[in-house]
C-alpha cells in the first residue's frame, strides 16, 4: 500500500450552501472519521488476505515448533478469532495504542512519533519549494511567449527526473563537490535543503503548468484590461488579482502534491539517508508489519482529512463568491 | 653557512621526520569516528538480531565469552577457558572474574547461565536462530561464582562456536520493557556503551572508561582509544562513497564494485575487503518442484553456465567465485571442487537433449510435449543488495543463448516469500548465508522436516544425513572437514541441487586518517572500532 491510497483528491465545492462555517467543520469531522474508519478496516482486511500467514512470518527462516508457533500466538494475540483481533484493535486505537511493531519489536505509537516530526518537516519543505517555484515562474511566465517556451522546457524536464536521480545529482554538485550542504541526517536547516529541493521541484513544475494557464486565462479577462487602463502595474495585476482568479486549481492540486510529496519522501530519504515515516513504511508493508502498517494508515488517512478540509476552507477565503449564501432552487426577488 | 652544522641540521631534520613519523604509528587516543553503514539493525538486541551487517554496530558494545583466531581457534575473552567432556556433551566455561557490564553489574556465573536459559525460552527467542541452538541444552549449572556448565541433550560440536560466540546482556536485561527492541537500556561489557539512538539516522556509543578484558586477538588492551563512534545509516552505495570522498564521514562499509576504484587509487583513502564466512549466494534448485526435479536439468545448469565472466563485468574483478558449500575463509572449506565444473556448454545441451527437452520453440527455448523448459527463480525483496539482480540478469541471458532454458526472476514481498519457502512451489531460491562452524551446512542441507530451516533445495538424499550427523559428533575439525568434504561432492558435483556462484564479502574505505580499521578474523566482518585511533588531520 502506498501512502496515497485511500483518498480521494478534494473536489470544488460547487454550492457552499446557506450552513454557516461551523456546519460544514462538523460534517467534514464526521466524514473524517469515516474516512478514517474505512482505512483502518481496509487495511486491516487486505493485509491478513495478503499472501503469507502471520505466525510463519515471525518465525522466519528459523527453526518452526510447535512450543514456538504457541509462544508467537500467545505473545501477539493471533490465538483470537480474526473479528476479535479486529476489534480489539479498534478499541486500543481508540485509546491511542496502536500495539507493538512485530519487526522493530517497539511500540508503534512512540515509532511514529519519532519519525513523523523528521517527515513532516521534509514534505513542508518541499511543498514551500513547490509553491515557491510554481508562483514564481507562473508569475513571470505567463503569457510570454519566450519565457513561457524556456520554463515549459525545464518543468516538462523537472517533472519527468525520478527524484532519487534529482537527489543523486544535487549531492554530486552541492555537497560533494561544493560542500555547501550535508549528506545525511535531520540535523539542522542546511541538512533540509537539498532533500527538499529534489522532492519538491519536480511536483512544482507540475501545479507551475496548472498555474500559469489559469493566470494567462485571468490575464485574458475584462478585469485586467480595466485595470491597465487605470495604469495599474502588470506585477500588481499578476501578483494581486490574477493569482487570486488562477488559485483555484492550484489549491486543488497542492491536496494531490501532499500526497506525492509523502510518498516521495521514501525515495528521499533514503537517498539523503534521513529518518522518517518513508523508509519505516515500506519495510513494514515488505515485511507484512500489521501494527506499523495500519498505524501509518491512519496517519495518512488523518492528513488527507486535514488537507481537503482545509483545501475546502482555503476555497471559501479564495472566493469571496463561495462565501455568500447563494439562493438554491427558485430565484428570489 | 658553516660547514660544522651541517651534521647537526641533518640530524636534526631525521629526528624531526622520525618524530613525524613516530606520531603516524603510535596509537593517540581521543577522537569521534564517524562511520557511513548500509544497513539499520532491525532489532539493537544483539542477541536476536540476525542481520550478519548489524555485527558491525552492535559487537563494539556486547561481548561473549571467547574469541577467535583466523584459523577458527577458540582464545579467552570474557572466559578464560573451557572445557569439553569426554562425549562431547558437557561445556565448562570459567569465567574472568573482574569484568562488569556498563550498567555496574558484575559478570558472574548467574549473569551467563541467565543468558543461555534465554535461548531455551520460545518467548524470547522465537523467530531468532537462538531456539535452534537453545534446544539442544539439557541443563545449566554453576557449581561457583566463576563456571559455568552446559549440559547438551547429545553430542554436538556447532554448540561451542555459538555459546562462544553468544553476545552477553546484562541481568537488569531480562526484567526491562524493552529487552526485545534493545537500546541504551541494555547493558552489555563491551568497550563502547550505546548513548544514544536516533531511528532512521545514526547511533551513537561513548568510550567505557572502565574497560579492561579486550580477547588475546585484539591489538590492544585497556579502554578503547576514540571518546566515541557514530554509525551513521546510508543506505545508498553512491551516497557512502560521495560521503566519505567529501569528508563528510571518516570509514564507510559496503562499497559497489564501480566504487572501489576510487578508494584503491587515492593515497587520501585505505581500502580493504574481506570475504564473509558461511554459505556463498548460490542458486538452489528444488529437487521436488519442476524442471529442476530431473537432475540433467540440474546438471545442465550446473555445467553449463560460466559464472566468473559475469562477476568479472558486473563488479569490475571485485568479487570472488565460489564452488562448494561454504566459504573458502572456513576452515571446513573444502576446496577440491574449484574450477571442477561449470563452463561445459556442449555437455549441457547433451544432458538436456537426453533429458527429452530436444524441441524448441520460436522464441529459442528448449521444449518437451509442447511445454518450454521454465524455471522460475524467487528472490525475497529484502535479499536483493549487491547489484544480485543485475547479477541474476545476466545468467538469465546466458541460461537462454547457451542453453535454451528460461529462467523467471521473481523477487517477492516477505509474505509470498514464506508460502513459496513453505509449500516448495518454486524452482529455484537465490541467498547466501554466515553462519560459521558447519551451522550454514545443517541449515541447508538437514531434511526440511529434521531442522534445514532454510534448505532451499528440499532435498532430502539419504546419503546426506549420516555425513552430518557423523560431523556434528566430532570434536575433531579434520575428521568433520572430511564430512564436509564428501557431503560437498555429493550435493553439488554428484546431484547438482545448488550453482553455487560468489561469495559475499565485506569492504571498508577510510580516509588516511584512521588507522586499525579492519576484520574480525575468522567471521571476517568489519569490527573493532576498539583498536581504531586516529592521526592529526
Amino acid at each position: 500500500m502506498s501512502l496515497e491510497s485511500s483518498v480521494s483528491v478534494p473536489r470544488r465545492r460547487k454550492c457552499a450552501g446557506r450552513s454557516a462555517l461551523p456546519g460544514k467543520i462538523a460534517a467534514r469531522l464526521g466524514s473524517g472519521v469515516l474516512v478514517l474508519w474505512a482505512a483502518v478496516s481496509l487495511s486491516f482486511l487486505s493485509l491478513y488476505l495478503a499472501p503469507g500467514d502471520i505466525v510463519s512470518l515471525l518465525v522466519g527462516e528459523q527453526l518452526r515448533t510447535p512450543e514456538i508457533e504457541a509462544a508467537i500466538r500467545a505473545e501477539w494475540g493471533l490465538d483470537q478469532p480474526l473479528w476479535l483481533q479486529y476489534l480489539h484493535y479498534l478499541w486500543r486505537v481508540l485509546h491511542g495504542d496502536f500495539g507493538r511493531s512485530y519487526l522493530l519489536n517497539s511500540e508503534v505509537g512512540t515509532l511514529l512519533l519519532s519519525q513523523l516530526w523528521p517527515t513532516l518537516k521534509l514534505t513542508g519543505a518541499a511543498l514551500g519549494v513547490s509553491l515557491l517555484f510554481a508562483v514564481t515562474v507562473a508569475t513571470l511566465t505567463a503569457g510570454r511567449p519566450l519565457g513561457r517556451r524556456v520554463a515549459g522546457a525545464l518543468e516538462l524536464l523537472l517533472a519527468s527526473t525520478p527524484s532519487f536521480w534529482l537527489g543523486i545529482v544535487l549531492l554530486f554538485v552541492f555537497s560533494f563537490t561544493l560542500r555547501w550542504f550535508p549528506v545525511a541526517g535531520d540535523r539542522n536547516l542546511a541538512a533540509l535543503v537539498l532533500p527538499a529541493l529534489s522532492l519538491g521541484l519536480a511536483q512544482g513544475a507540475v501545479v507551475a503548468q496548472v498555474l500559469r494557464r489559469g493566470l494567462e486565462d485571468a490575464l485574458a479577462e475584462p478585469f485586467a484590461l480595466t485595470l491597465r487602463a487605470w495604469g495599474v502595474s502588470n506585477l500588481t495585476i499578476r501578483l494581486r488579482h490574477g493569482l487570486r482568479h488562477a488559485a483555484l486549481p492550484a489549491v486543488t492540486l497542492t491536496g494531490w502534491l501532499v500526497g506525492g510529496l509523502l510518498g516521495g519522501a521514501v525515495i528521499t530519504e533514503q537517498v539523503f539517508g534521513r529518518p522518517g515515516l518513508g523508509k519505516v513504511t515500506v519495510d513494514a508493508v515488505l515485511g507484512k508489519d500489521l501494527p506499523v502498517v495500519l498505524a501509518v494508515a491512519i496517519f495518512s488517512a488523518f492528513i488527507y482529512v486535514v488537507m481537503s478540509t482545509l483545501v475546502d476552507i482555503l476555497y471559501l477565503l479564495i472566493d469571496p463568491r463561495l462565501r455568500t449564501p447563494r439562493p438554491t432552487g427558485e430565484a428570489q426577488p | 653557512m658553516n660547514k660544522m652544522h651541517l651534521p647537526l641540521l641533518t640530524a636534526s631534520a631525521l629526528l624531526l621526520a622520525f618524530a613525524a613519523h613516530a606520531a603516524n604509528d603510535t596509537p593517540q587516543p581521543g577522537g569521534h569516528l564517524i562511520w557511513g553503514v548500509e544497513t539499520e539493525p532491525n532489532t539493537l538486541n544483539p542477541q536476536l538480531n540476525g542481520q550478519s551487517k548489524a555485527e558491525l554496530i552492535l559487537r563494539v558494545a556486547y561481548e561473549s565469552l571467547l574469541a577467535r583466531k583466523a584459523n577458527g581457534e577458540f582464545i579467552p575473552w570474557l572466559a578464560t577457558g573451557y572445557q569439553v567432556s569426554e562425549d562431547g556433551k558437557t561445556y565448562t566455561f570459567t569465567l574472568r572474574p573482574d569484568v562488569t557490564f556498563s550498567d555496574g553489574r558484575k559478570l558472574d556465573a548467574q549473569a551467563v547461565a541467565e543468558n543461555f536459559r534465554h535461548t531455551q525460552q520460545p518467548g524470547y527467542c522465537a523467530g531468532s536462530s537462538l531456539c535452534a541452538l537453545g534446544r539442544h541444552i539439557a541443563t545449566v549449572e554453576t557449581p561457583d561464582d566463576g563456571t559455568v556448565r552446559i549440559t547438551l541433550k547429545e553430542a554436538y560440536s556447532p554448540f561451542l562456536s555459538f555459546a562462544a560466540g553468544l553476545k552477553l546482556l546484562s541481568p537488569a536485561a531480562w526484567a526491562s520493557p524493552q529487552l526485545k527492541a534493545g537500546g541504551p537500556e541494555i547493558a552489555g561489557t563491551g568497550p563502547f556503551i550505546l548513548k544514544r539512538y536516533d531511528k532512521g539516522q545514526q547511533i551513537e556509543f561513548v568510550r567505557n572508561p572502565a574497560y579492561r578484558w579486550a580477547s588475546a586477538n585484539a591489538a590492544h588492551q585497556g579502554p578503547a582509544y576514540l571518546e566515541g563512534v557514530t554509525y551513521r545509516f546510508l543506505p545508498e552505495s553512491s551516497v557512502r562513497t560521495g560521503a566519505l570522498l567529501s569528508g563528510q564521514v571518516d570509514v564507510i562499509e559496503g562499497i559497489s564494485g564501480n566504487d572501489a576504484g576510487e578508494f584503491k587509487q587515492n593515497p587520501d583513502f585505505s581500502y580493504q575487503h574481506a570475504l564473509n564466512p558461511g554459505t556463498p549466494y548460490s542458486l538452489f534448485l528444488n529437487v521436488k518442484h519442476g524442471p529442476t526435479q530431473s537432475l540433467n536439468v540440474r546438471q545442465a545448469l550446473l555445467q553449463g553456465l560460466d559464472i566468473a565472466p559475469l562477476l568479472a563485468s558486473i563488479y569490475r574483478g571485485e568479487r570472488t567465485r565460489t564452488w562448494g558449500i561454504t566459504s573458502p575463509v572456513d576452515p571446513l572449506y573444502d576446496n577440491s571442487l574449484d574450477g571442477k565444473y561449470g563452463n561445459n556448454p556442449a555437455l549441457a545441451n547433451r544432458l538436456l537433449d537426453e533429458a527429452g527437452w530436444a524441441t524448441r520453440d520460436a522464441e529459442g527455448f528448449r521444449t518437451q510435449q509442447g511445454q518450454r523448459l521454465s524455471i522460475e527463480i524467487i528472490q525475497a525483496q529484502a535479499t536483493v543488495r549487491d547489484q544480485r539482480d543485475v547479477l541474476l540478469q545476466a545468467i538469465q541471458a546466458q541460461a537462454r543463448q547457451r542453453l535454451g532454458v528460461e529462467l523467471k526472476i521473481r523477487y517477492v514481498d516477505a509474505g509470498t516469500y514464506v508460502d513459496l519457502r513453505n509449500s516448495g512451489q518454486f524452482g529455484s531460491i537465490a541467498n547466501s548465508n554466515t553462519e560459521t562452524d558447519g551451522i550454514d551446512i545443517e541449515n541447508h542441507y538437514l531434511p526440511v522436516n529434521a531442522g534445514g530451516s532454510i534448505n532451499y533445495s528440499r532435498t532430502d538424499a539419504p546419503e546426506i544425513i549420516p555425513l552430518l550427523e557423523g560431523a556434528s559428533q566430532t570434536l575433531d575439525n579434520t575428521e568433520r572437514k572430511a564430512f564436509y568434504g564428501r557431503l560437498q561432492s555429493f550435493a553439488i558435483l554428484q546431484q547438482a541441487v545448488a550453482v553455487p556462484l560468489y561469495e559475499p564479502e565485506d569492504q571498508i574505505a577510510a580516509a588516511s586518517y584512521v588507522h586499525g580499521v579492519g576484520f574480525r578474523p575468522f567471521k571476517q566482518m568489519p569490527e573493532n572500532a576498539y583498536d581504531v585511533w586516529l592521526s592529526d588531520h
